[in-house]
C-alpha cells in the first residue's frame, strides 16, 4: 500500500504545482492554440487551404522524406555503434569516471560548436579530412561535402552519428551494468553460448535501456535543426532540407505564418504518434 | 576479445571524440596563415591570440557571452524553483482523479515538442507583446523549456526519500515547510544540483529559439553570436573558433562536475548511472 | 496521560482497515497492540499520531478531543520500525531535533541530548552519522529522540523487527526498564507474542480492523476470548480439536477426553501443548497417538503428533526421545482446556 504523508492540507500540493502549470500553459499549450488559428488562416480566409496545399507541395514532401532518412541512417549508426562500444567496454572498469567524462564531450558541444568544429574539419581547402585524406595519396577534388548534392546529407548524418553516439554508449553502458551478475552466471551454469547468452540474457534485460535511448533519439532527430543549418543551411540546394528547416524557412524568409504552423501541426502529431507508440513498449515491458 | 585490442578501441574512440574539438581549439590559436598550411599543422605550430582577442575585444562576443550567461543563470534558477515546489507535490500528495500522474506525464510530453512548433507562435506571441529582441524573452522561453526537465527529475529525487524521516519530523513537532527545509531538501541537494547544472548546459547551448527571438546585438547569445558568423560571406574561421573555445569551457567544466548524475539526467530518470 | 479511542474506524475507499475500535488507556500504561500484518494495528497506532485521517469516531488524550489536531501539535513521539533518523544530521543533531523545533536554546538542548544519550549509553556515538551505526545503535538512537521531549506518551512502531533475535531480546529488557523508570505512557505494535506478553501492562489483540481482547498478558494467555487470540497468543501455539462432548466425555474420532462439562454440540477444544504429557506407556485414559516429528531444542523438546486427522503439538522433557511414527499415549490435563464454539470461536 504506498502511503503518501497526511493530505490533510489539500489546498497545499494545488498551490505548489499551479505556477509550474500556469508557466507551461502560458508558453506551450497557449502557443499551440494560438497557432492553430494561424494555420487556419490563408491570407484573411478562414479554412483548411494551408493543410490541402501540403499534399501536393513537393518540397514539404522531399522535407520529410529527408528527415526520415536522416533519423533512420543516424540512429541506425549510433545505435550500432553504441551499443557496439558498451557490450566492449561492459568489463573495463578501470578508468571508467575518465572515458565517460572525455566521451561526452562532443554531446554537450553546443550544436553551434559542433557546426563549426566540422565546417572546420570538413573545409575542402584546409580541413583536417581532406588534408589528411590528401597526405595519403586520395585525391580530394570532388570532395566538397557540406557543398556537394551527393555528400552532403552524409556529412550530416556523419556529424550527428560523431555528436551523439556517446550519448547512446552512455545510457546502454549504464543498463548494462545495471543487470545482476546471476542471469550470467545461471546461463554459464546451463551451457549457453556467448550469442546464446547475448540474444537470450543480456539484450531482454537491457530492452528498457534501448527504448529509452531509441525513443530518444528518434524525438531528437526527427526535430533536428540546429546542427543542419549551420552545417549546410540545408543546401546545397534542397538536398539537406529537413522538416524543421523548411517550417523555419518557410516562416521566417517567406513570412508565410499560416502554412509553416499547419506543417508544424503534422510535424507535432507525427512525433507523437511515434512516441505513444514507444511508451507503450516501455510500459509493456516494466511490467513484465 | 583480447585486452589490447578493447583498449586500442577505446583509444580509437577517444581519439575520434576529442580530435575535431581538438582541432578547432587549433585552429583558434593559429595564426591565418596557419590555417591554410598544407599539410594541416596539428601540433606544431605559433600559438597567437589574436582570434580572441579580436572576437571578445573587437567584435561583440564579449556581450554574446554575457547576455548568454545572464540569460542561462536567471532562466535556470527560475526553472528550479518552480519545478521543484511542483515536484514536491507531485512526488508526496496523492490527487483524485489520478491527477498527479497524469500531470507528471503531460509535463513531460511538453519536453517532447519540437522545438519549432513552438517556436512559430512564440515569435508571433513576443512580436505582439513588443518583447522581441529582449533578454526577458529568452529568459521567459527558457524558463519553460527547462520547467518539465526539473519536475521529472526532482520528483525521481524526492521519491527516493523515505517518507518516514518527514513523518518523523512532523510527529516530532515540525512544520510542513519545516520538514521540507531542514529534513527533505538537504537529502535532495545533489540532485538538485545536478538538475541544475542540466538546466544550464542546455540554456548555454539553444539555439533555434535565440535565433527566432533576438535580432540584435543587444539580445543576442553566444550561439547566435558565432552562428552570424558562418552565415555571412566572409568567414572569419579563427575568431569563429576563438568563441566556439569560449562556448565549450563551462560545459566541460559543469559536465566533469556533475559526471555522476550524467546518465540519468539523460535519460530522464529511465536508467540510473 | 490516559489516552481514549472511541469507536474510531479507518476506511481506504471501500475497505474497512480499523472497524469500530474502543479502547481506553490509562495514564502510564504500557499497552501493545498485538495482532497479524493487515490487522490495523499500525493504521490505529498512525491516527493516534496524526499520519492518518480518522474516518469516524474520536480519540482523545488527557481528556482532549485531538481529531483535528495537526500533527506537531500533538506532543506525541514516535519510534518508527525503520528508525527514520535523519541521514544528513549527526546523532546529536537528531536527538537534539524535536528540541531545535521547538526553539529551545543551544545550551538546553545539549543539556538533554547529553543527559538521554547517558541514559542510552549512546555518548560516545554523538558526532557521528547514522549510516556508521549499527542497528541496535540506530534503534537506541531513535529511542533517545522519543524520550528527550518528555511528551504526553510513546508510539513505537515494531521498534524491535529489524534487530537480530539476541538483540531482540535484550532490547525488551532495556526498554520494559526504560519505560518504567520514565512512567510515561506508551503505546507499542507488534506482531510478535513473546514481545506482548513481557512488555506489556495490557495487551489489545487485533484482526482485521477489530479488537479481539484487551486485557492483562497473564488473562489472554489464560482466559482468551476467542479462537483467534487463543490460536495468536503463546508458542508454540494452541492445539485444536473439532468434536462434541457426550456423557462427560470430549470426543472426536479416536480421542476420547474425559470432562466435567454439559453436552454440547459444535464444539472446539483448545489446550496448550504443556498442557499434554506424551507417555510411552499406555495408561488408563490416555489417548493414543504417534509421533510424526520431535524437535529438539535444548531445554525443552516439542512433540509434534498425529491422532487421527489431527497434528498437535506437545512440550516433553529435555531428555524425551522417541523414534518418528513411534506409538505413543497422551494425557490431557482436561482442567486447563478451553472450549470455543465452533461457528462463532468464542469462548465458552
Amino acid at each position: 500500500m504506498r502511503r503518501k504523508v497526511l493530505l490533510r492540507s489539500s489546498w497545499l500540493p494545488y498551490v505548489l504545482i499551479a505556477p509550474a502549470v500556469a508557466v507551461l500553459v502560458a508558453l506551450s499549450i497557449y502557443p499551440l492554440i494560438y497557432s492553430i488559428t494561424v494555420s487556419l488562416q490563408v491570407g484573411e480566409v478562414w479554412g483548411l487551404g494551408n493543410f490541402t496545399r501540403l499534399a501536393s507541395d513537393g518540397f514539404f514532401l522531399t522535407a520529410m522524406a529527408h528527415t526520415f532518412v536522416y533519423a533512420v541512417a543516424a540512429l541506425t549508426c549510433e545505435f550500432l555503434l553504441g551499443l557496439g562500444l558498451a557490450l566492449l567496454l561492459n568489463n573495463q572498469i578501470r578508468g571508467r569516471g575518465f572515458f565517460r567524462a572525455t566521451l561526452l564531450v562532443p554531446m554537450m558541444l553546443p550544436p553551434v560548436v559542433a557546426a563549426v568544429v566540422w565546417r572546420l574539419m570538413l573545409n575542402p581547402n584546409f580541413g583536417a579530412i581532406n588534408g589528411t585524406l590528401k597526405q595519403i595519396g586520395i585525391d580530394t577534388e570532388s570532395l566538397t561535402w557540406t557543398a556537394s548534392p551527393g555528400l552532403a546529407m552524409l556529412s550530416v548524418i556523419a556529424v550527428d552519428v560523431w555528436q551523439w553516439t556517446p550519448f547512446v554508449f552512455l545510457v546502454l553502458l549504464a543498463g548494462l551494468q545495471a543487470i545482476p551478475q546471476e542471469p550470467y552466471e545461471a546461463a554459464l551454469i546451463d551451457g549457453s553460448s556467448r550469442w546464446q547468452t547475448f540474444r537470450h540474457v543480456t539484450l531482454p534485460l537491457l530492452k528498457p535501456a534501448i527504448l529509452i535511448v531509441l525513443l530518444l533519439r528518434t524525438m531528437d532527430l526527427l526535430r533536428v535543426f540546429d546542427q543542419i543549418f549551420l552545417l549546410t543551411e540545408g543546401g546545397p540546394g534542397f538536398a539537406t532540407e529537413t522538416i524543421s528547416l523548411y517550417i523555419y524557412r518557410t516562416a521566417f524568409r517567406f513570412f508565410d505564418f499560416g502554412y509553416a504552423a499547419a506543417m508544424s501541426f503534422v510535424l507535432l502529431a507525427l512525433t507523437n504518434v511515434i512516441s505513444v507508440v514507444y511508451i507503450r513498449f516501455l510500459k509493456h515491458e516494466s511490467r513484465a | 576479445m583480447s585486452r589490447a585490442l578493447k583498449y586500442f578501441l577505446v583509444v580509437v574512440a577517444l581519439v575520434a571524440a576529442l580530435a575535431p574539438v581538438y582541432w578547432m581549439f587549433t585552429i583558434s590559436l593559429k595564426s591565418e596563415v596557419d590555417h591554410f598550411a598544407l599539410p594541416p599543422p596539428w601540433f606544431n605550430f605559433t600559438p597567437t591570440l589574436e582570434h580572441y582577442f579580436e572576437a571578445f575585444v573587437a567584435r561583440s562576443f564579449g556581450q554574446y557571452l554575457i547576455t548568454s550567461a545572464i540569460v542561462a543563470v536567471i532562466s535556470t534558477l527560475c526553472a528550479l524553483v518552480l519545478g521543484t515546489l511542483a515536484a514536491y507535490a507531485l512526488a508526496r500528495f496523492r490527487l483524485p482523479y489520478d491527477l498527479d500522474r497524469r500531470l507528471s506525464l503531460w509535463i513531460l510530453s511538453t519536453r517532447m515538442f519540437p522545438a519549432i512548433v513552438t517556436a512559430v507562435p512564440l515569435f508571433l506571441m513576443m512580436r505582439d507583446l513588443r518583447l522581441l529582441d529582449t533578454k526577458a524573452s529568452l529568459i521567459i522561453v527558457y524558463t519553460a523549456f527547462n520547467l518539465p526537465f526539473v519536475v521529472w527529475m526532482m520528483r525521481g529525487f524526492f521519491d527516493e526519500v523515505p517518507r518516514d524521516l518527514e513523518e518523523a519530523a512532523l510527529v516530532d513537532g515540525d512544520s510542513r515547510l519545516g520538514a521540507l527545509v531542514r529534513v527533505v531538501l538537504p537529502l535532495v541537494a545533489p540532485g538538485l544540483a545536478a538538475t541544475a547544472v542540466f538546466c544550464l548546459i542546455v540554456s548555454w547551448n539553444e539555439f533555434l529559439f535565440a535565433l527566432v527571438l533576438t535580432q540584435t546585438d543587444a539580445s543576442m547569445t553566444l550561439p547566435v553570436g558565432i552562428a552570424g558568423r558562418v552565415t555571412q560571406y566572409e568567414i572569419k574561421w579563427g575568431v569563429m573558433s576563438a568563441a566556439g573555445a569560449v562556448a565549450i569551457v563551462p560545459i566541460l567544466v559543469f559536465a566533469m562536475a556533475m559526471q555522476k548524475y550524467l546518465v540519468r539526467g539523460l535519460s530522464l530518470g529511465a536508467v540510473k548511472g | 496521560m490516559g489516552i481514549k479511542f472511541q469507536n474510531v474506524t479507518k476506511a481506504f475507499g471501500d475497505t474497512l482497515v480499523v472497524d469500530d475500535l474502543s479502547l481506553e488507556i490509562a495514564d502510564g500504561e504500557f499497552v501493545v497492540l498485538l495482532g497479524p500484518s493487515g490487522c490495523g494495528k499500525t493504521t490505529t497506532l498512525r491516527m493516534l499520531a496524526g499520519l492518518e485521517t480518522i474516518t469516524t469516531g474520536d480519540v482523545y488524550i488527557g481528556g482532549e478531543r485531538i481529531n483535528d489536531v495537526q500533527t506537531q501539535h500533538r506532543d506525541l513521539a514516535m519510534v518508527f520500525q525503520s528508525y527514520a533518523l535523519y541521514p544528513h544530521m549527526t546523532i546529536a543533531e537528531n536527538i537534539a531535533y524535536p528540541l531545535r523545533v521547538r526553539k529551545l536554546d543551544k545550551p538546553e538542548r545539549t543539556k538533554r541530548v547529553t543527559s538521554v544519550a547517558r541514559m542510552l549509553e549512546i555518548e560516545s556515538l554523538l558526532d557521528r552519522k547514522p549510516r556508521q551505526l549499527s542497528g541496535g545503535e540506530r534503534q537506541r538512537v531513535a529511542l533517545a529522540r522519543a524520550i528527550v521531549r518528555e511528551p504526553r506518551a510513546y508510539l513505537m512502531d515494531e521498534p524491535l523487527s529489524n534487530l537480530d533475535a539476541r538483540l531482540r531480546v535484550q532490547m525488551r529488557g532495556e526498554l520494559k526498564r526504560l519505560q518504567h523508570q520514565l512512567g510515561t505512557t506508551t503505546i507499542y505494535v507488534t506482531h510478535d507474542q513473546a514481545e506482548a506478553m513481557t512488555l506489556a501492562t495490557r495487551v489489545a489483540v487485533m484482526s482485521r480492523g477489530r479488537l479481539q481482547q484487551f486485557d492483562t498478558p497473564l488473562n489472554i494467555y489464560n482466559r482468551p476470548a476467542n479462537r483467534f487470540v487463543a490460536e495468536f497468543v503463546g508458542s508454540p501455539s494452541m492445539n485444536f480439536i473439532d468434536g462434541k462432548i457426550e456423557s462427560g466425555a470430549f470426543v472426536s474420532e479416536s480421542i476420547r477426553i474425559p470432562v466435567t462439562r454439559e453436552n454440547a454440540d459444535q464444539l472446539t477444544i483448545g489446550i496448550r501443548p504443556e498442557h499434554i504429557s506424551v507417555l510411552t506407556e499406555p495408561q488408563n485414559n490416555a489417548t493414543p497417538a504417534t509421533v510424526y516429528v520431535t524437535e529438539l531444542m535444548g531445554n525443552e523438546t516439542f512433540v509434534f503428533l498425529s491422532v487421527g486427522t489431527n497434528k498437535l503439538i506437545a512440550r516433553a522433557a529435555a531428555d524425551f526421545r522417541a523414534e518418528l511414527e513411534s506409538p505413543v499415549w497422551l494425557r490431557i490435563d482436561a482442567e486447563k482446556a478451553h472450549y470455543f464454539d465452533r461457528q462463532t470461536g468464542l469462548s465458552i
